[in-house]
């Protein structure tokens, strides 16, 4: 009951941000949303199922080209591209899946980084399907169901797709999947012997991150109407496990946290130290790996136990 | 013997030209301790892992109520009912000591992702089922206490049980513990052969390495005897401590000579 008066609770304060920030609040609110989401669900394949898997926001961008290519390139109707769209993240991730999950730590990072560049190459390379350098600009998503497809409405796809990939990744985070997903984290030879598939285990837990990722992108792709190659290339990606270390690595409101924490403070911080607040950052993550492994979740846990609270 | 639970045949398996399990043979029933001795190196722990999947056998046969093992992977053999320890502890750290039971019952949840996700309270009738499942096996090894705590936490005698209890949260019709008594202290051994002695009374079949032949013997029903791969003697415990071949591989050629030379 208090889980559920929590989400209801979360789910209101969002909508009701949705529907009243405007201007350059609002578009900061709707980028802030689509880099928690990503995080949540690069937290559950990194912090709890330990794969260190460097094509996340690959799939992110296959997700946002896929859509705008079938809907645009190719003339299919919205819904149908949407569908398309999450097939082929689920299939190229399956796909990217099966061999690399094999590999452990260090390697699967590789062969994931290989992945993501070849994304990148495709995405310069695809000429007038693409774009190239220049990207896929002016398109724009019809209206439905009488909502607008811009400003506050938008905002609210936005909520619902942050929401429903929490849930989802929470909800499975409470299971056997979740269990399973950390034992062989932990294990994977004491995993096996539990019962527990290892290797269909990283597969399904690699192809559900990756596909919300994809769902992320689809939603990404109709925020600003433009999609260019320069959002899917690596600085991205490396601030999301930089928001996964330090908000507390396998922790969902740790993953949220660390998001909102490294995706506002260049807002702030760049008045006073311009583009060197990626040196901050850097500095900020080896502090929390050498003295904080366990994030800003750690600290809440540490102060949590020294108050006394349960 | 008909009847056996668990026949394994001939079993075999080489590391290069080392022969570690040797053309070996036993029978185990349902209720049976059955001990697995030998001095070091003579592949009881290989015994282990070909029989759990952890290693592929050169050749051989087992079988779980005629339902075959071999060649399975080791998530398999765990879901026909074959679970096991480490000799080792290794516990998945960062979770409870009920969440590790309920790892150790993967293969009783039989819900799929969509129940997990949509399912109403089929999925939770079944978790709730089995978390309480994990609180009596907790109780049933003395850690009820800390069932909420994180594993971390534990002693290393406390750690040695909670591996125990995982391998029962499977259900098994068989459990095998490696070594579980290595490190723990007297009163704790003696704790763990009440507990084997538990396990034994509910039907369960055990297959127990053991170097502590004070805590084997009075515990098993009967011991295989390996050296060098291969079985060199079977029998109730008694029997097997006057085995001269027994005595051979524990005590070497010279120890035999030496007591020869006493007398």
């Amino acid at each position: 009951m208090r889980a559920l008066s929590a989400w209801l609770g979360g789910a209101a304060i969002l909508v009701a941000l949705a529907l009243t920030l405007d201007g350059y609040a609002a578009d900061l609110f709707r980028k802030l949303l689509l880099v928690a989401t990503l995080c949540v669900g690069f937290n559950f394949l990194f912090g709890i199922a330990g794969q260190l898997a460097i094509s996340h926001i690959a799939f992110y961008g296959i997700g946002a080209y896929g859509v705008v290519v079938l809907a645009f390139q190719f003339g299919w109707p919205l819904p149908l591209a949407i569908i398309g769209s999450i097939m082929i993240c689920g299939v190229i991730a399956l796909l990217v899946a099966i061999p690399s999950t094999r590999l452990e730590g260090f390697f699967l990072a590789l062969a994931t980084l290989a992945f993501a560049q070849l994304f990148s190459v495709v995405i310069l390379q695809g000429g007038d399907v693409t774009g190239g350098p220049q990207g896929l600009s002016g398109y724009a998503a019809p209206d439905y169901f009488g909502l607008p497809s811009d400003g506050g409405g938008y905002t609210l796809v936005i909520v619902a797709v942050f929401l429903m990939t929490l849930a989802i990744l929470v909800r499975l985070d409470h299971s056997w999947f979740g269990r399973a997903c950390r034992a062989i984290r932990d294990n994977p030879a004491t995993a096996a012997a539990m019962g527990v598939d290892v290797f269909r285990t990283k597969v399904a837990a690699f192809t559900l991150t990756s596909t919300l990722a994809g769902v992320t992108g689809m939603a990404y792709a109709f925020t600003d109407n433009y999609l260019s190659p320069l959002v899917f290339g690596l600085e991205p990606m490396f601030m999301l496990l930089f928001m996964t270390v330090i908000g507390g690595t396998g922790r969902h409101a740790g993953a949220v946290i660390g998001a909102a924490l490294l995706f506002l403070a260049p807002e702030v911080l760049e008045e006073w130290v311009g583009r060197h607040y990626m040196l901050g950052f850097g500095v900020l993550v080896v502090a929390a790996i050498l003295f904080q492994p366990a994030g800003l979740m750690g600290l809440w846990d540490g102060a949590r136990r020294r108050w006394g609270m349960r | 013997m008909d009847g056996a639970l668990l026949t394994a045949r001939s079993l075999g398996k080489r590391f290069g030209g080392l022969i570690a399990v040797d053309d070996l043979s036993f029978d185990l029933h349902e209720g049976e301790i059955l001990g697995l001795i030998g001095p070091n190196g003579a592949g009881k722990s290989t015994t282990f892992n070909l029989l759990a999947g952890a290693l592929a056998a050169d050749g051989g046969a087992v079988e779980l109520d005629g339902a075959n093992l071999l060649g399975l992977k080791p998530h398999q053999i765990a879901a026909k009912g074959v679970m096991r320890t480490f000799q080792h502890n290794s516990p998945f750290s960062g979770m409870t000591l009920t969440d590790n039971l309920l790892v150790g019952a993967h293969t009783r949840f039989q819900s799929s992702w969509m129940s997990v996700l949509f399912g109403g309270s089929a999925a939770r009738d079944r978790e709730r089922e089995l978390r309480d499942h994990a609180h009596e096996l907790l109780e049933f090894v003395g850690l009820a206490e800390w069932q909420e705590t994180e594993v971390d936490n534990l002693s290393f005698g406390q750690g040695r049980l909670l591996e125990v209890a995982r391998a029962l949260a499977g259900e098994p019709r068989l459990i095998m513990l490696d070594e579980p008594a290595a490190g723990l202290t007297l009163s704790e051994a003696e704790r763990l052969s009440e507990i084997i002695r538990g396990i034994s009374a509910r039907g369960i079949a055990v297959l127990l390495i053991e170097h502590d032949m004070r805590f084997l013997l009075p515990l098993a029903h009967r011991v295989v005897v390996l050296n060098f791969g291969a079985k060199i003697a079977e029998g109730q415990p008694d029997q097997i401590t006057r085995d001269p071949a027994v005595m051979q591989a524990y005590l070497g050629d010279a120890g035999m000579s030496r007591r020869a030379e006493r007398r």
